[in-house]
């Protein structure tokens, strides 16, 4: 008996100590995984109508029902939701799945009642970051550690290989073979400079037996030109270039974007250091000189996106940070611990930046061009408005003629003495009018009646006009005064008056040449003095001087308003101008220097900021490997995927910094790796193990984008021009031979091909690009015009004796390789058997897989 | 793991040759849907620039009473000042066994008018084309998100892969461009393939379409050879799903000359149906719209006319010229598609991006004083086909035709409902990208039970 009870009072003592009461039980065990897990969405957001803020609000539950049927697990929606196991019902959360004893300890929750302490109410907490949002991985430092032994001579040479290959084995994968040396050739020479080898470099790095093959290799495409027209390309991609903007109804070009694209080329090529890149885009402006003039042109980053400060907010969070704090316009991020007030702290420095037009010649030059184009302007205006007024007093006189007209026309009177063109315009209109119900022409043979109306309505026209442009101020032109209350025509008489008058189209309204020989020598002798003077100040006016799409600070910066639930009606407080919370060591301190960009700037290109490195080296791999050791390249956050090699990230990340955030020292890290060579192989029991090869065992088959497969066809025909940069060139143009980068992208419609191979829509950053396989791109390779000639030129250019020796040296320039027995039989068949052949056999070399894909 | 992504990346289509799992990897092959599906294909006539509803299918004798007074309500946002109230220079009248009635600029229309739902009650964000547009075809605000159609191949793949799935007929460019048609962050193949089907010639219709210089049997000759090479290279280095999808993309590439050139060519329609459509380049897309959805074909849209069209903020009457190019064509396609047994699983939805106000324009130029400024809170669209009730109207607007008082329909209630006709559940059609899962409805869109047949 005793015993009994002391085990018993122990059992309870013990529970108590745990969870006693089923409030304490909540406060212990549920409470922290629904803060965790669901009141990002499901306090004052409401997401879906569900609020799990009391019992009251979680057994009402939301739109489709209550969340929690008090002590029935099974028909509790919250419990079904996040078992994820229901057809219908949403599996929660978004970010993973719970651990067992997680939904058991929910479950156990419902079973028992739902029980919810009234003085456990949840308040939405705004703003605050967790000590566990603080510690998820991309936060954290850099973090530079010491890459793990490997016991095999192969892989232990390099850092890079050190950290793949123990993952490899940790993963029981076995590596593949090395690459034949050719095909790592043409592999790092497409991905350094997005140009296949030439037969000559593929030779003398085939004759180089010495250790350093590689590396001189490397060297040397890292030292070409065409290295920094490749890369920058993947930049121009995040930073969403075009060489237009997207216009409702015309193309509105940037005609000085091409100097950005240009700039970004030589930051390339120059190994401009990273953080240098970063502080030139976001504010070059506010920087000491030299510095200044340097990276100016970087500042066409913003000066692309005049009017869209949230697209900027997104551009530069994404694209330099890995952070999607746009996602926090409307409510603080449901995922990552960035409060709504990180967006409008940043849009604050936005909304303080207006566009700059940077004249890049001298002053004078700049002020003779704007003074010419304003003559010029000026005198097409006193030409039209001449014009104008001579129309219209040309079409009074005619209006004071009508009852003539209208006779001539009913043949009552003889139309000697009329204008014979006026009279077929009065001919054709009274006989359309008559197809109608006209209230004006229900007599037409009444021409002296007709006359008064015509006279008398184009009086009141006039007279409405001037006194609804007293009433506008003076000003037709549309504006503030547009609230006026105006005086109009009635309708049936401005339609009638449009017949008449109207500019468009109407009975008695000359315009242009036409108008001509209604005037006098005098009147005549004035429009010619006039149009020739335009004409002189429209030819010799020169092109317009160069200049930058830049930024600088506003007159006045401002802190932006919160905005409740993204709606503009709404404006909640002032949010002071500064950096990203969860970046900021403290509480962030608010910007003091103008509108804040540069201390913007510094605070991306800091080396204290982990993401900045971690995002750019990244960036770099996946453009190597075809992806990313993050796979979501702009989204480092809950939602995007996790590094699948984090050391590895690390430790580039470090190198990154370390090397004076030298971009060509993370390609050396990465090119000359043994990872990197690997061949592409099959290998089934790998393929069970890791099918999307997340961990490298082998190379990943890349098909060449779009830039890079047109650039290729131009070097296989041998019409490849070298010669770059300055404004761009229409890729549908027959004689535009530069590479692609060099072409005109455009957001209000992206050129054909480029848009058929998936280049992206340069209307928001990308971070990386689709690859689609569809009928209508090999419908290009087999009936395009510039597909069929660069055939014709590849055939042109082949002189070997024979067929067999062009056919060799086909493959050679094509595909860095000789063919085999098969493909030259195949070749030599079909060169045998048709006509024509030459051109159409190279064409078929070109549209094939081998030509498309580089292992 | 086989991600969608990776999935995109291969594409076998459906030949006998490729194994089963090949072609289950095509991302453009027909996907089961949700739940059963009402509907298979949508043709989306769009009569960009906004049509006004009070002069269309919104008939307001108050509108006529107080016609040249100020409006006795609060005005409400549109683009520019307005001044006072104009009556519709149009009469309207009763049609069909529904007797819904139709403005005197759309008879035909009128005598299909029992076929349709026109819900009354529609409304936007935005007095503004550009925002309007963007979300009566992308579902949002800004570009830069996939359209409608991008996103119905994307979740239902498409029937007939020698042709493209999601087809925009335009005479020139509405205004905004491709971006109303592009596939955003879904791959690039569900993008709108764009026809200016104002050309008459079919190379100018698809490019590539046409090799120029080699005839049928030298091009297969060609393409042997290439095949040869491309199959060999896998028996060398092992097959390669990726490769192979190339093979049989070219394969279909190769059949698509024919089959797209006979698809876009309406010549070879009887002269008698060719007569029914009427004449101009919206009759000519109507028709081809509908010889594409009988091919298999997901997605048609038809715009009216390059730029904007039906924008009449000078002068109202205009709407009379247009509806006479349009009226035709429209009724022609219904009667047509009933002929061809595919009404009932093809939506036709007839809209504009937004509506016109009951009150005249008063913009400040001094020259306009008969024509109606953009009005997004209430407008008129019209949906036919695919499971939706015909010969009703939904929603009303108040008094004047300004404003949708009763039953309103915002644009991704619309999308949602039309998705559910197709089988798609507009909340779990998703696409994850940058971290996030978007939709065309994004946060919003309720389904309207009331205008679809149970």
């Amino acid at each position: 008996m005793n015993w009994v009870l002391s085990t018993a009072l122990l059992g309870s003592v013990c529970f108590a100590a745990a969870a006693d009461t089923p409030e304490e039980r909540f406060e212990t065990k549920v409470r922290p995984i629904l803060a965790k897990n669901c009141f990002a969405c499901h306090t004052a957001s409401k997401m879906g109508g569900l609020a799990l803020t009391s019992r009251e609000s979680v057994l009402a539950g939301g739109k489709s029902g209550p969340a929690v049927v008090s002590g029935k697990p099974d028909e509790s929606r919250l419990i079904l939701a996040v078992r994820q196991g229901d057809a219908v019902i949403k599996a929660m959360p978004m970010t993973g799945k719970l651990k067992p004893d997680e939904i058991a300890a929910l479950e156990e929750w419902v079973r028992d009642g739902a029980v919810w302490p009234a003085s456990a109410k949840v308040q939405a907490a705004t703003g605050q970051i967790t000590p566990e949002q603080r510690a998820f991985w991309s936060f954290q430092p850099v973090r530079k550690g010491t890459p793990p032994a490997v016991a095999n001579s192969e892989w232990s040479r390099q850092p890079v290989d050190q950290f793949i290959y123990a993952k490899l084995r940790e993963r029981g994968l076995q590596p593949a073979p090395r690459a034949a040396r050719a095909t790592w050739l043409r592999r790092v020479t497409f991905d350094l400079t997005g140009l296949p080898p030439t037969p000559e470099e593929t030779d003398a790095y085939l004759n180089d037996k010495s250790s350093q093959a590689e590396a001189k290799v490397v060297d040397r495409l890292l030292a070409s030109p065409r290295y920094g027209e490749r890369w920058a390309r993947h930049w121009l991609d995040v930073a969403r270039y075009s060489d237009d903007r997207l216009e409702s109804q015309k193309e509105l070009p940037h005609p000085n974007a091409f100097r950005y694209r240009d700039w970004v080329i030589a930051a390339f090529n120059n190994d401009m250091p990273y953080s240098e890149f970063v502080l030139g885009q976001i504010a070059a402006d506010l920087l000491p000189e030299p510095q200044r003039t340097k990276l100016l042109p970087g500042l066409t980053f913003y000066g692309l996106s005049p009017e869209q400060q949230d697209e900027r907010v997104d551009a530069t969070t994404r694209g330099f940070l890995g952070l999607t704090v746009a996602c926090a316009q409307c409510h603080d991020h449901k995922f990552d611990p960035i409060p709504q007030t990180d967006f409008y702290a940043l849009q604050g420095v936005f909304n303080s930046t207006v566009v700059d037009e940077v004249p890049l010649a001298p002053e004078a030059e700049v002020a003779a061009w704007k003074a010419h184009k304003k003559r010029l302007d000026d005198k097409e205006a006193e030409l039209r408005s001449f014009q104008d007024e001579q129309a219209m007093i040309v079409a009074a006189m005619l209006a004071a003629q009508t009852k003539d007209y209208v006779a001539a026309v009913a043949g009552t009177r003889n139309p000697d003495g009329l204008d014979p063109e006026t009279l077929k315009r009065w001919r054709e209109y009274l006989d359309l009018a008559k197809q109608h119900d006209h209230p004006y022409l229900d007599n037409p043979r009444d021409g002296e009646k007709l006359q008064t109306t015509v006279l008398a309505l184009l009086a009141e026209k006039k007279e409405i006009d001037q006194k609804n442009l007293i009433r506008l101020g003076g000003s037709d032109a549309r504006g503030d005064l547009s609230g006026t209350e105006l005086l109009s025509l009635d309708r049936a008489k401005y339609r009638f008056y449009n017949e008449l008058f109207g500019a468009r189209k109407s009975v008695l309204h000359f315009a242009g040449k036409d108008l001509d020989r209604w005037l006098g020598a005098l009147h005549l002798r004035h429009l010619a003095a006039l149009r020739a003077g335009a004409e002189e100040l429209k030819k010799t006016l020169p092109p317009q001087y160069p200049f930058l799409h830049a930024v600088k600070d506003s007159d006045k910066p401002k802190n932006a308003n919160l905005l409740i639930r993204g709606s503009r009606d709404n404006p909640g407080a002032e949010v002071p101008r500064r950096f990203v919370s969860i970046l900021s060591p403290a509480a962030p301190k608010p910007y003091t220097q103008g509108s804040g960009r540069l201390e913007l700037a510094r605070a991306i290109a800091s080396i204290e900021n982990p993401l900045t490195p971690r995002v750019m080296v990244n960036r770099i791999w996946q453009h190597h490997f075809g992806q990313g050791i993050v796979r979501t390249p702009s989204n480092f956050g809950q939602l995007g995927e996790r590094p699948t090699h984090p050391e590895l990230l690390d430790y580039l990340a470090a190198r990154f910094v370390e090397s004076g955030w030298s971009v060509k020292a993370i390609h050396r890290e990465i090119v000359l790796s043994r990872a990197y060579a690997s061949a592409w192989a099959r290998s089934a029991a790998n393929e069970e193990k890791d099918a999307a090869n997340l961990y490298l065992w082998r190379a990943n088959r890349q098909r060449l984008d779009v830039e890079t497969m047109r650039d290729a066809l131009l070097a296989a025909g041998g019409n490849l021009e070298q010669a770059g940069g300055g404004p761009p060139l229409r890729l549908t143009d027959d004689k535009n031979f530069r590479r692609t980068v060099y072409g005109y992208r455009s957001r209000r419609k992206l050129d054909g091909t480029l848009a058929l191979f998936d280049h992206p829509n340069p209307n928001t950053t990308n971070e990386q690009r689709n690859v689609t396989n569809v009928p209508l791109q090999r419908l290009y390779f087999l009936n395009n015009p510039f597909v069929m000639r660069q055939g014709a030129a590849l055939a042109a250019r082949l002189n070997g004796p024979t067929d067999e020796a062009r056919i060799r040296q086909a493959y050679r320039l094509l595909f860095a390789r000789q063919p085999d027995a098969a493909e030259l039989r195949a070749g030599l068949a079909f060169l045998k058997s048709e006509k024509d052949a030459w051109p159409r056999y190279a064409q078929a070399l070109l549209a094939s897989n081998e030509f498309l894909y580089v292992d | 793991m086989i991600t969608r992504r990776n999935l995109l990346k291969t594409i076998g289509a459906g030949f006998p040759m490729t194994a089963f799992a090949q072609m289950s990897a095509n991302p453009a092959a027909p996907r089961q849907p949700h739940f059963t599906p009402r509907a298979k294909h949508v043709i989306f006539l769009f009569l960009n620039g906004g049509p006004s509803q009070v002069d269309t299918f919104d008939p307001k004798p108050a509108l006529q009473k107080f016609h040249g007074k100020p409006m006795p309500t609060p005005n409400l946002k549109s683009e520019r000042k307005t001044g006072n109230l104009l009556g519709s220079p149009f009469t309207f009248k009763k049609y069909g066994q529904s007797g819904i009635e139709v403005s005197e600029i759309f008879p035909e229309i009128g005598s299909v008018i029992d076929d349709f739902c026109v819900i009354r009650s529609m409304h936007t964000e935005r007095p503004n084309h550009e925002p309007s547009l963007l979300l009566t075809n992308c579902g949002q605000r800004l570009p830069g998100h996939p359209s409608m159609g991008s996103w119905i191949t994307y979740g239902l793949g498409t029937e007939n892969q020698n042709l493209p799935g999601f087809v925009v007929l335009c005479p020139g460019l509405p205004v905004l461009g491709p971006i109303l048609w592009t596939s955003a962050y879904l791959p690039g193949l569900f993008q709108g393939t764009y026809i200016p089907n104002n050309e008459k010639e079919i190379d100018k219709l698809l490019p590539n379409l046409r090799n120029g210089r080699y005839s049928a049997a030298e091009q297969t000759a060609q393409l042997g050879l290439l095949q040869k090479l491309n199959r060999r290279q896998m028996e060398r280095e092992g097959a390669d799903p990726q490769l192979e999808a190339g093979i049989q993309s070219m394969e279909v590439a190769f059949r698509m000359q024919t089959e797209a050139a006979d698809a876009f060519d309406i010549t070879r329609e009887p002269e008698k149906v060719r007569a029914s459509y009427g004449d101009g380049d919206f009759a000519r897309g109507c028709l081809m719209a509908a010889r594409l959805v009988e091919r298999g074909v997901r997605m048609v849209q038809v715009y009216y006319g390059d730029d904007q069209p039906w924008d009449s903020h000078d002068d109202i009457l205009d709407h009379r010229r247009l509806a006479r190019t349009a009226d035709k064509p429209i009724a022609a396609l219904i009667r047509d598609l009933k002929q061809r047994g595919l009404l009932k699983e093809t939506i036709v939805v007839v809209t504009g991006e937004f509506g016109r106000t009951p009150a005249t324009e008063v913009s400040g130029l001094v020259k306009v004083q008969n024509g109606r400024d953009h009005n997004n809170h209430g407008y008129s669209s019209l949906v036919a086909g695919g499971g939706f009730r015909g010969g009703m109207t939904y929603g009303a607007t108040d008094d004047f035709g300004f404003q949708a008082v009763e039953n309103p329909v915002d644009v991704h209630d619309l999308h949602a409902t039309m998705l559910h006709q197709l089988g798609l559940d507009h909340k779990r059609l998703t696409y994850r990208y940058s971290g996030r899962d978007f939709r065309l409805t994004d946060v919003h869109g309720n389904l309207i039970q009331a205008i679809i047949e149970s």
